[in-house]
């Protein structure tokens, strides 16, 4: 199997606070991968470094090893990070569609890179809305403010514009945390539908999530990967005691 | 395995009374098979139907078994050795109501039996009864006390009991053609073997059932080597 993304020994700081020693993995293509762990465990800050948006952050920087991109250290200096981030799109926690309507929310990108031919934006928008699961949710009121939409399709319009670039990856960083269950289940439907794909990486404090939606799981404590291996192994027979008493409810 | 305490307490409390519940199964059954074979030995019909009636309660244990194991599945949504303890217990439970069932079985061909003249020859059931009980004994302890080489070797342990009730069935075969007249109960004595040496397999199963508990192994149909290795890991 293809591997999309690999993590090198990679280590980061903030401000000198070492939060991720020597993490090194490889991630599959066109599967979804979970990173599960307690809070503060370094699994967002890993999930961010794949399209570099750690660097908005002042003092945060990579401070050896690598993550490349179907091998493309990604942290080069010559790396173009709008193009960077158009192949590896990300949805967050808390959906955060555009002051704007559903059409234009998804249509976002592609009228930035310069398209503006209503047909093929319309075509765009018709696509990312289908392959969100929107579309027959929102065909009639494309034109509505995407604030009147409900949470689960808040989240779905998220993913909708960020699938409307067409990247390779999709970064998911607890995209069900805000939603209620029958949402949730929606966009774990949908995850399963955009792994054919998409490469997906999940961050999920839900473990019952993980197990459902990801094909590989990785455990992480205290800014170190402790097991990584395929989603059934970690949970129903996990190698490492401090994974055992993650998954079983017994840490700490 | 894991022993540390949940964080969730009420947690620890439903495993822990899960698992005394399927304990006490496991004593019961045994207890029956005991009384079963001790009805045959004494002649004793009244002893074999209790054993008969005592069957309900072990059904009522499987009952409940499986219906706290659903509930701990619904509520905690247990991983990893929890998991392995909910799955496994509920087989167990099932492999122990069969043992029960065979132990009524022996106790109804029992009371057949005491209603016929004395036969000597029911004697030859009882290093069978031995050899099966102490199988259960080791299968139930090694469930209880998370021992998994004493499960994985149980396997081997059976193919005496397979190959006592072959050796016995034979005998009681042969004694039917001569002793003709006493064909009921030599018939009744190879079921009773029969049973016996299912109380062995069952035996067996839960001994593997202790090993996947333990190991997270699957070694149903495997070798004797590949089931010892997986045993001492």
């Amino acid at each position: 199997m293809k591997t999309a993304i690999q993590i090198k020994n990679l280590n980061f700081a903030y401000s000198g606070k070492q939060v991720l020693h020597d993490v090194t993995m490889d991630i599959t293509a066109r599967q979804v991968t979970a990173f599960i762990g307690p809070s503060g465990c370094g699994k967002s800050t890993l999930i961010r470094c794949i399209n570099r948006i750690n660097d908005r952050i002042p003092g945060a920087e990579v401070t050896g090893g690598s993550v490349e991109v179907h091998s493309i250290d990604i942290n080069r200096k010559d790396i173009d990070l709008q193009e960077l981030r158009r192949r590896i799109g990300m949805v967050f926690q808390k959906y955060n569609p555009f002051p704007k309507s559903i059409y234009e929310n998804v249509a976002f990108s592609s009228r930035l890179a310069g398209l503006t031919k209503r047909a093929e934006l319309d075509e765009i928008v018709e696509n990312a809305l289908k392959s969100s699961a929107l579309w027959e949710e929102v065909k009639d009121r494309l034109h509505a403010s995407a604030f009147g939409l409900s949470g689960g399709q808040q989240q779905r319009l998220c993913i909708a514009r960020a699938i409307a670039n067409q990247p390779e990856i999709l970064l998911m960083d607890e995209p069900c945390a805000a939603l209620d269950p029958l949402a949730t289940l929606k966009i774990e439907e949908l995850i399963s539908e955009l792994k054919k794909q998409y490469t997906i990486v999940i961050v999920t404090h839900n473990m019952s999530q993980a197990t459902r939606c990801s094909d590989m799981t990785a455990f992480m404590y205290l800014g170190k990967l402790i097991e990584y291996g395929p989603t059934m192994d970690v949970f129903e027979r996990p190698q490492d005691p401090q994974t055992e008493a993650y998954v079983t409810g017994t840490f700490g | 395995m894991n022993s540390s305490p949940h964080i969730l307490r009420d947690f620890d409390n439903a495993i822990a009374a899960f698992k005394s519940e399927v304990l006490a199964m496991a004593a019961k059954a045994r207890h029956n098979l005991e009384r079963a074979v001790q009805a045959l030995m004494e002649r004793n019909s009244e002893l074999a139907n209790s054993v008969i009636a005592d069957d309900d309660d072990v059904d009522d244990y499987e009952r409940s078994i499986d219906q706290h194991g659903m509930d701990i599945l619904v509520k905690y949504h247990p991983m990893a050795t929890d998991l392995r303890l909910v799955v496994s217990s509920m087989k167990i439970s099932m492999n122990l109501e069969r043992i029960s069932d065979h132990a009524v079985n022996i106790a109804k061909r029992a009371k057949k039996i005491s209603a016929t003249p004395e036969l000597s020859e029911v004697n030859l059931i009882e290093p069978l009864y031995t050899l099966a009980d102490h199988l259960l004994r080791d299968a139930i302890s090694s469930y209880s006390d998370g021992n998994s080489a004493l499960g994985a070797s149980l396997h081997t342990r059976d193919k005496e009991l397979d190959r006592m009730h072959k050796q016995t069935t034979a005998h009681f075969a042969s004694r039917m053609e001569e002793a003709q007249g006493r064909c009921q109960e030599y018939l009744h004595l190879i079921f009773i073997v029969r049973s016996l040496e299912r109380v062995g397999d069952l035996s067996s199963n839960i001994g593997e059932d202790a090993v996947y508990l333990e190991h997270a192994k699957d070694i149903r149909h495997k070798s004797t080597l590949e089931r010892e290795m997986s045993g001492e890991e």
